[in-house]
C-alpha cells in the first residue's frame, strides 16, 4: 500500500508527463456574406446569354472569410422559372467560378460544378464570384425569372 | 493496487484532449432574368395606287408589320376618314378598305371588324413566342370616284396597337 506522499508524487508526475492541452481548442469560423446576384438582366427571347466571372456588374459576388482549409460546394439551379411555371435553362461550365482577392485580383479558378478547397488565412476576406449562361428560345415568354443559389462551406476538422 | 488503477484511469479520462469537429456552414445568392416584352412595328410598305387613268378603277394594297410576344388590340383612330387621300383644293377621296392582320403581307386571316370605324377592330391572343404579322390594308377606287380634279392625292392610315 502506498503512502500519502507517495501517491502525491505519483500523481503529480503523471500530470507533469500526461499532454494536456494548455486552453480549449478555439472554434475555427468561417462567414459567409452574400454581396451580390447572379443578374441576368433584361434578355431577348430566342438569344443565348452568358454572364462571365468578368462582368462585375452582373455576376454573383459572396464575401467569404476565416481561416484554414474550407471546402466550397455549389448547389446550382438547372434553369430560372417564373412563378406560373415558364423556365429558362442554366448552364455552368467549369470556368463559371473563381476566388478573388478583396481588391479584385484572381487569387484561384474554381469549377462551380466540383467541390473546391481552397485556403482560408488570418481572416483575410476573399471573393467568390460564379457567372452562368441562360439560354432562352424564341417560345420564351416575358416576365421575371428567377432561381436560387446555394453555397456549402464546409471547414473539415483537424 | 486497483484503486490505484481506477484512479490513474480518472487521471486519463480527465487528460484526453477534446476531439474537433466539422463546421459546416451555407448561404446563398439569387439568380434571375427577365425577359423582353417584344411589341414594335415595323417599316410599312405604302397603299400606293400609282397613276390612275380618270373614270377607271384602281386597287392597291399596302401593310405594316409588327413583331409581339404578347396579346394585341388593334384599333383605328381615325374612324370614318382612315386612309383619307386629300388632293388639289382639298378635293377628298375615300377609298373602299378591307383590312386585317395576317402570317404574310398578302393575305388577311385575321379581319378587322371594321376598316373605318373606331374603336377595337381586332383582339388577338398572347402567342406562344415572338411572332411577326402583317397590319394589311387592301383598297379600292370604283371608276366614278376617280374622274376627278387630277393631281396627286394622298393620306394616312393611322392603326393603333395596343399590348393586351
Amino acid at each position: 500500500m502506498m503512502s500519502r506522499r507517495g501517491w502525491s508524487t505519483l500523481v503529480a508526475l503523471l500530470l507533469a508527463s500526461w499532454p494536456i492541452p494548455a486552453a480549449a481548442q478555439a472554434p475555427q469560423t468561417v462567414s459567409i456574406v452574400p454581396v451580390q446576384n447572379l443578374s441576368f438582366g433584361l434578355l431577348l427571347p430566342g438569344f443565348q446569354n452568358a454572364v462571365s466571372i468578368g462582368d462585375v456588374s452582373r455576376r454573383a459576388v459572396v464575401a467569404l472569410a476565416g481561416n484554414g482549409p474550407v471546402d466550397i460546394a455549389v448547389v446550382l439551379p438547372t434553369a430560372l422559372e417564373t412563378t406560373s411555371g415558364d423556365r429558362i435553362d442554366l448552364h455552368f461550365s467549369a470556368s463559371d467560378a473563381a476566388l478573388l482577392s478583396a481588391a479584385g485580383s484572381t487569387l484561384s479558378p474554381l469549377d462551380p460544378r466540383q467541390i473546391n478547397r481552397v485556403q482560408l488565412g488570418n481572416d483575410r476576406t476573399v471573393l467568390f464570384v460564379l457567372g452562368g449562361t441562360a439560354q432562352t428560345t424564341a417560345m420564351t415568354r416575358p416576365g421575371h425569372y428567377a432561381a436560387r443559389v446555394a453555397l456549402i462551406i464546409n471547414h473539415p476538422g483537424t | 493496487m486497483n484503486r490505484s488503477i481506477r484512479i490513474l484511469a480518472l487521471l486519463g479520462a480527465i487528460a484526453l484532449p477534446s476531439v474537433a469537429s466539422a463546421q459546416s456552414i451555407t448561404g446563398s445568392i439569387n439568380a434571375s432574368a427577365d425577359i423582353a416584352t417584344v411589341f414594335s412595328f415595323g417599316a410599312p410598305s405604302a397603299l400606293n395606287f400609282g397613276s390612275v387613268t380618270p373614270g377607271t378603277a384602281a386597287t392597291a394594297s399596302g401593310y405594316i408589320p409588327l413583331s409581339r410576344n404578347i396579346g394585341v388590340i388593334y384599333s383605328l383612330p381615325d374612324g370614318a376618314t382612315t386612309g383619307l387621300l386629300t388632293g388639289p383644293s382639298a378635293t377628298t377621296l375615300q377609298p373602299t378598305y378591307t383590312c386585317g392582320v395576317g402570317a404574310t403581307n398578302s393575305t388577311i386571316t385575321s379581319a378587322f371588324t371594321s376598316c373605318n370605324s373606331t374603336g377595337n377592330q381586332l383582339t388577338l391572343a398572347a402567342p406562344t413566342g415572338v411572332t411577326n404579322e402583317f397590319v394589311i390594308f387592301n383598297g379600292s377606287l370604283s371608276a366614278a370616284q376617280t374622274n376627278i380634279t387630277p393631281g396627286n392625292y394622298a393620306g394616312t392610315i393611322r392603326i393603333t396597337a395596343t399590348g393586351n
